[in-house]
Formats: structure tokens, sequence, C-alpha cells
């Protein structure tokens, strides 16, 4: 299976939507990889993974989204997954990843936590 | 006493018969010769007595007689006057007592007038004085009178029938009557006179009382006609002794005996006598001068009375001597038996196990004495016996104590106390060790690691302790091997090794090691001079075919053969020492692989722990009352139904692009038909793409090189194995693993994929083999259920 990944840019919000179709393994890895690396080049505060479609995950694949969540960190940006399906969500269990990146469950969680961002960003 | 039947009872009853016996005997022997001549004494007292008394009255009755006669001679030859004739009558009678009156009855025919009354004095005795009488009376005149005309008639001298003299002494008499003749001068002889002297029957009667014998005994005195004269009963003086005699058959008797006495004959008979007690006898005989029957009549029994109290002073002095000599036969025999029955008492006490249970004093030097003196010598030995047997058992005892806890320690080092019985999805297994004595020399020991299954079943040469002591050295080697062992010939070799040194015995083990892999089912093995195994496969039975080394322990640097057979789902294998074969029941007979096998093959339908136990059993009624000749192991392994992966699938990925897409679209395929849940196909994905990147990453592998992935499915597992020719590497132990949970600023990046594969699936080993890293692992479908 492939991975068709889709990169989103809401710079009004200073969010890039990156979803996830397919699978992340061994094979798409390097690609997804220069993909997210692209992404991570942007300004942009936070970058949401969006894995609704995504139906398999590797070590492989989660070292990809380490990689990246630790670069962001590193940036002063944050990194969040979103929609994770349950044994995505499993795989991410088994490996106590990403403690501190942001998790939502689903949309409404993503849009509430925008808002708030949004909220905070016109206050300053 | 005890019993009855004791030797003091018997002596007792013995010696007191037998003497008793004797007693009698000479008591009866005295008896017979008194009682002849007690019985003779008493006749003849009796006889005497009877003689005595007829003598006398027969003395009696002559002088009567001879007074008589005499006056009757006198008078026949001189004339007197009538006062002459008077007084001399008067003289006779005053003179002779006897006589209780006397008369000259002249013969003087009447006149012619017929006024002649005669001439007849009598004189007799009255109140002690002499009276007179004339009996020349009108009225019952002499010569009327029947002694009288008797007389005359009888023309001799006579005794006359009693009679009551009316006219003279008025008393009941007898009379002796005379005739006096005289011859005249023509020489005519006449009549001159009837002289008679009277006898009072009182008189008689007073001379028959001397005719007594015994207290009832009495005389009796008849006439010639039967009259009675004298009697015990007064009553019946006068009458005719039938007419006294009230029973009939004495009076027949009484008639016979009355007429053999006239005719001179002593009789004696029985009689009734109502007054006479016990047995009545009666003499009868005939007194001489008067020709009257005199008689006795007397109890035969007062006769005898002497006779009977001789019996019973007889009797009671037997009794007494037969009572004073058991008593004294008692008082021997229980003096003599007393020290026996101490001693038997004393040896019931012994025998229930009181050894200090004093004897008797042996006193003397007798039989009894050396006895006692043998028994107490007897039981100072059997104390000393006794406490050397109770020191032998003690030390027996803490031998058998010691071997208890030997054998104890020897079952412990046999997996599961030398009664295994374990139950796993891909076998089951079963073993038991049976030594022939407390301790023994058969082994068995089973290893379970990862995927393998290490199975060892030997035997050491020799029974007993050495067996036991060389096998506790050998398990100990085997079970050190077992956690490592790879190669079972390797292992056997430096098994070898080690068992060979220092072993100047020369003991030896015979030992059957494999190995068998859990998930191929190949079962790799070596013997060392063992027994082929036997395995039951479907419907039949066959040892297995083997190339075997030399037995362990006796020579280093051995090489061991390897033979492998592939088991099944279903097989059964059964391991053994040749306890089992070379059992022999009674008649010899060995029992032999093939008996064992047809008994495997008998006990194939049941479940492994009553399949074990019926071979034991089997065995047993095989050898039936033989005991048990040597150790005997039997470990039987039980290849499970579902053991026997029904997919196997290899497939060499050459490494490159794409390698996770090639391996993921192999995998699907292959398991496309299991209709496995979604889920597990995603685990089995993630899996399988975790150990490949793994290699490709990790195994220095030069470019072109492949990899080799085998999958196995059963109903309840799924194995995958990975196979590269790379370095030497185990990830299970060596690779690194990330830290979890960690924060993203020290989040490793890499190392994750470790995790997922011992977190994923349920088994994980590896093995380096052939130079190839083998790294498998195994998802239970069960247990993880989609």
């Amino acid at each position: 299976m492939e991975l068709t990944t889709t990169v989103t840019v809401d710079d009004m919000n200073s969010v890039v939507r990156v979803a996830l179709a397919g699978a992340l393994n061994t094979d798409t890895a390097p690609d997804f990889e220069k993909r997210l690396m692209a992404v991570l080049d942007g300004e942009q505060q936070l970058i949401v993974l969006d894995m609704k479609d995504l139906d398999y995950i590797s070590s492989a694949g989660l070292r990809v989204i380490f990689k990246g969540a630790k670069q962001a960190k590193a940036g002063g940006r944050r990194m969040a997954a979103a929609n994770r399906k349950p044994h995505i969500d499993k795989v991410f269990e088994i490996l106590k990843a990403l403690p501190d990146m942001a998790v939502f469950a689903n949309e409404q969680e993503l849009d509430e936590y925008l808002d708030a961002m949004q909220a905070r960003t016109r206050g300053q | 006493m005890r019993r009855g039947g004791s030797i003091t009872t018997r002596l007792i009853t013995v010696l007191t018969l037998c003497a008793g016996i004797i007693i009698g005997l000479g008591m009866l022997l005295d008896y017979r010769l008194s009682r002849d001549e007690l019985l003779g004494r008493l006749q003849r007292e009796s006889d005497d007595t009877v003689r005595a008394a007829i003598i006398d009255m027969e003395n009696w009755l002559d002088s009567i007689e001879s007074a008589t006669l005499l006056l009757a001679r006198v008078l026949q030859q001189r004339e007197y006057s009538q006062e002459g004739l008077q007084q001399m009558l008067r003289d006779v009678v005053e003179v002779n007592g006897a006589i209780f009156g006397a008369t000259i009855a002249l013969a003087q025919p009447p006149d012619a007038q017929g006024r002649s009354l005669g001439f007849a004095p009598y004189y007799y005795r009255h109140n002690g004085k002499l009276a007179y009488a004339d009996l020349a009376v009108a009225e019952n005149n002499y010569q009327q009178q029947k002694w009288y005309t008797d007389t005359v008639a009888a023309g001799k001298p006579l005794w006359v029938e009693p009679y009551f003299d009316e006219t003279g002494g008025r008393v009941l008499m007898t009379t002796f009557a005379v005739p006096v003749y005289r011859t005249d001068a023509t020489g005519t002889r006449f009549l001159y006179a009837v002289l008679t002297a009277d006898v009072a029957l009182t008189e008689l009667h007073h001379y028959l009382q001397r005719l007594r014998l015994g207290g009832n005994g009495f005389g009796v005195l008849l006439s010639r006609n039967g009259i009675v004269l004298s009697s015990r009963n007064p009553a019946n003086v006068m009458r005719h002794f039938s007419d006294a005699i009230i029973e009939d058959t004495n009076k027949a008797t009484l008639q016979e005996m009355f007429a053999a006495a006239l005719s001179g004959e002593v009789i004696t008979r029985q009689h009734q006598c109502a007054h006479v007690p016990g047995r009545c006898v009666m003499r009868l005989g005939l007194l001489e001068p008067t020709g009257w029957p005199v008689g006795v009549i007397y109890s035969e029994d007062e006769m005898t009375a002497p006779l009977r109290a001789f019996e019973l002073k007889i009797a009671l002095t037997s009794l007494l001597t037969l009572l004073l000599l058991a008593i004294s036969v008692a008082i021997v025999t229980r003096r003599l038996t007393r020290p026996l029955t101490a001693l038997a008492q004393a040896s019931d006490r012994i025998a229930q196990g009181d050894l200090d249970a004093p004897l008797p004093q042996a006193q003397g030097d007798d039989e009894v004495a050396r006895l006692i003196q043998s028994f107490g010598a007897m039981k100072k030995d059997l104390k000393s016996y006794i406490t050397d047997l109770e020191a032998a058992t003690a030390r027996r005892s803490r031998l058998q104590g010691e071997l208890g806890a030997a054998r104890e320690i020897q079952m412990a080092m046999l997996p599961h106390g030398g009664m295994a019985n374990e139950q796993d999805e891909t076998y089951g297994l079963w073993a038991r060790v049976a030594p022939a004595r407390s301790v023994g020399g058969d082994l068995y020991s089973y290893y379970r690691r990862d995927r393998f299954l290490f199975i060892a079943v030997g035997d050491v040469s020799d029974k007993g302790i050495p067996a036991a002591m060389f096998m506790a050295r050998a398990i100990s080697l085997i079970q050190q091997l077992a956690v490592t062992a790879a190669d079972p010939a390797a292992a056997m070799n430096r098994l070898n090794d080690v068992l060979t040194s220092g072993n100047d015995n020369c003991m030896f083990v015979t030992l059957f090691m494999g190995l068998l892999n859990l998930d191929s089912l190949e079962l790799r093995f070596s013997s060392a001079g063992h027994t082929a195994p036997s395995l039951a496969r479907g419907h039949g039975v066959t040892s297995l075919a083997q190339e075997s080394g030399p037995a362990l322990g006796l020579a280093p640097d051995q090489v061991f053969p390897v033979n492998s057979v592939q088991l099944r789902a279903g097989d059964r294998l059964a391991m053994f020492t040749d306890g089992i074969d070379e059992a022999f029941n009674l008649q010899d007979e060995m029992f032999g692989i093939d008996r064992f096998n047809q008994a495997l093959l008998a006990s194939r339908a049941l479940p492994i722990t009553e399949a074990g136990d019926s071979l034991f059993d089997i065995l047993g009624a095989f050898a039936g009352e033989r005991p048990q000749s040597d150790d005997i192991c039997l470990l039987l392994l039980d290849i499970c139904p579902g053991a026997e992966a029904d997919l196997h699938a290899s497939e060499r990925f050459a490494l490159g692009p794409r390698l996770t897409k090639r391996v993921e679209s192999w995998l699907l395929e292959e398991l496309a038909q299991r209709q496995l849940p979604h889920k597990l196909l995603g685990d089995l994905k993630l899996l399988t793409e975790e150990i490949v990147s793994n290699v490709d990453k990790y195994a220095c592998l030069p470019a072109g090189a492949s990899i080799e992935i085998s999958l196995q499915a059963t109903a309840e597992r799924i194995e995958i194995e990975v196979r590269d020719a790379g370095i030497a590497f185990d990830p299970l132990t060596g690779a690194r693993r990330a830290e979890l949970g960690a924060t993203i600023e020290e989040a490793d990046v890499g190392g994750l994929g470790l995790h997922l594969i011992t977190a994923l699936s349920d088994r994980q080993s590896y093995r380096r083999e052939d130079g190839c890293n083998i790294l498998r692992i195994t998802k239970l479908l069960q247990r993880a259920p989609g």
C-alpha cells in the first residue's frame, strides 16, 4: 500500500495540516520524511498530522514522526496528531510515542484547539 | 493350675487312679478272703447256738425220759403198796426238777360194777411246791385220757401230743408215757401201769428261748402232729402250724419242711416272714428223744450284719486310704511340679517380651533344676541377642532412613520428582522412574527452551547406591547442558568427556538425548549406546532407526552421530531404559522390545497419563511374582494434534527497494485463504516489516543478498521465521532499544522496532544455525483474537 500525503496550509491560523492516507511503512517513510521536512521548513506554528485515512504505520513511519516532532519542538513549534485509528493508536501506545505531542481524537477537538490558539494570538 | 491338661493334674489323676486300683484290688482280695472266713464263722456260730440249744433240750428231755424209764423198770420188777407208790412218785417229782408232774396210773380194769376208778396219784409242781391230785376220779377218769389210751395202744414209751391237763396241773403240757408190763406166773405179760412224766410247755418254751439267732430270730417246736408247742407268739401254741401261718406260700413250704423233718432230714428254706426283716430263713430238724420237729427262724441279714459292718468298714477304710493317697499324691506332685509351673509362667512372660521375668529357684540337681538352669542361660542369651538385634535394627532403620532421604534427593534431581506430567499446546510429556532398590541409576530429564524441547533418558550401569551417585553426577551435567545445548551430538560429546574424567570405577551411562523443534517437529537425537525409542504413529509402532555412539564415561573424545526424525501431530514417542525390555518373569522369559511395542500400541488410544500407568501395569503383570531386578524409566512424548502446521510457506527476498511492499504482498497472499481478522493481519504485517527492516538495517548484508522468510500456520498459531546470512546478531538481546516514554527532546528516534516485535508477538526466539541468524516469532491465534 502506498502513502498519499496532502498538505494544506492555513496561514491565517499558522497551521499546516498534513493528511496521511494509506500506509506509512519502511517503503513509504523516506518519501514522507522528505515531505514532512519540507513542511517543517515553513513558518507555521502548528503542524497537525491528520491520520484519518492512515491505515498502517510501522516503526519506520513513527521514526519520521518522531524526528519531525523533535525538530518542531527545537524550533519552538508544535506538532500534533489527529484522528488516529485504533490500531494506529495501539502502535503509538506500545511505543509510548510522543508523550507531549498534542493528540486530537477528532476534528472537533482540533477545531477547539485552533480556536483557543486564535483567541490567544489575538489577545497578544 | 492353669489348665486341666497340666502335668500336675495329669500326674495326680493318673497316680491316684493307679494307686486307687491297686488298693481297691487289695481290699477286694482281702474282703473276699475275710468274707468267706467270716461267713464260715457266722455259720458255725449259729450252728453252735442251735446245736447247744437242742442238745440242752435233748439232755433235759433225756433226763425226764431216763427218770421215767428207771421208775418204770423199778415198777416192773417190784411190788409196792399204794402208799409206797405214792411216796416214790412224790420223791421222783420232788427230786427231778425237770419234771412238772408225774403219775403212776395203774392199769386196773373196771370192776364188775364198773365202780372201780383205778389208782392214779398225781404229783405236780404248783407255785414252787408239790401238789397232789388224784386222777382216779369219775369225771375225766385217767383211763379215758388220751395219753393213757395212746400209750396202751402203742405198747411202748411215747411222747404224748400236747394237751391241756384238766384234771392235774391245769397247764398246757406234754407227757412222756411209759407202759409198764409185768409177767405173771404163767408167763403172761400184762400191763401193770402207765407211768407218765409231764413237761409243761412253758418249760419247753423256756428252753426254746435259747434258740434265738439275731434280734428277731426265734425257735419253733412242733409236735409230731404239727401242733405248735412253742413259738414266738404264745397265741399260736396248741394250734396246728398251718393255722398259725397266714401266708399260703409259707404254708406249702412248711408242710414240705415238716414232712422232711419228720423223716429225719434237716432242712433249710427261705421264707416270707412278717416279723423278721430282710431275708428270712427257717431251719427245721428233729428233736431226737421226742421226734418233734424243732426249728429256728431268723433273718439272714441280721445274721450277716457283722459281714455288712465288715464291708462298710472295708469300704470306708478303702475310701479313706484313697483320699489320703490322693492328698499325698497331690502334695508330692505339686511340690515336684511347682518349679515347672513357675517356669511355665516365667516363660509365658518371657514370650511376651518381659525378659526380666524372674525364674524359679533351682534346688538340687534334678532334671527340673537343670531345666531351670538351661532356661536361665537361654534367657540370658536371648536378652543379649535381642539387644544385638535392636542395635542392628536401629542401624538398619537409620540406614533405611538415610536411603529414604537419598531416594527423595535423587528423585528431586529428576524433573517433577521422578513423576513428570506436563502438557503444552504442542506436546504432552509423561515420565516415571521406578528404581529396583531404594535408589537407582535410571534418569530422565527434559527442558523447554524457547521452541525447543530437550529430552534425555539414561541408564547408569549397575544398580543401587553406586549407580545413584553416578546418576546424580550425570543428571547434574545433563541439566546444565540442557540449558544451552543446540546440538545433541556436541552435548553428548561434552558430557562424555566430563563423565570420563576421574571415572576410575568405569561406571558408564547409556543415554538418549534429543532436541525437538516444537515448530518444525523435527527431533534430532543422539544415542550413547541406549535403546532406540519406539514411535507409535497411526496404527503401528516401530523402533526408531538410530546410529548410536558408545556409552558415556568410558573413553574421551567420542563422536556421536546425530539422528533425525520428523515427528507429526498425533505421534507418541516412548523413550525407556532396559529395565523395561529386559524385565523377566518367573519363567525366565524376557519382556522384550516387541512386547513393549505391542503394549504401547494397545495403550495408544489412552491419554498419555493413563497410557503410562497402563504400560507400567502391563510390565508388572508380566513380571508377576518376580521382583523387579533393574531400574525402570519410561518417558512418553505426545505430539498434539494441532501442533503440526498446515501451512508451510517459504520465500527468499532480495534486499532492495520496496522490500516491505514485496514481503507484505507475499504474506497477505499466503494468508489470504485463512480468513484471518483484519487486525491480526495488520499485526503480522507490522511484525514482518519490523523484522525485515531490522535485518536490512543491521545485518550488514552485501548488496544483492537475500533473506529467507518462512511462514507456518496452525489452527492455534502463526509462526514467522526470518533467516539471514548476516553477521551473528541476536536482536532480542543485543539490539539497541529506544527508551520509551521519553520527552521529545530526549527521545531516541531509532530502536523502536524491537518494542513492537516483542509487544505484538507472543513468542520470539533467536538462534544461530549454519552461519545464519534465525529469528522466529509466534503469534497465538487464541490469545489474540481479531
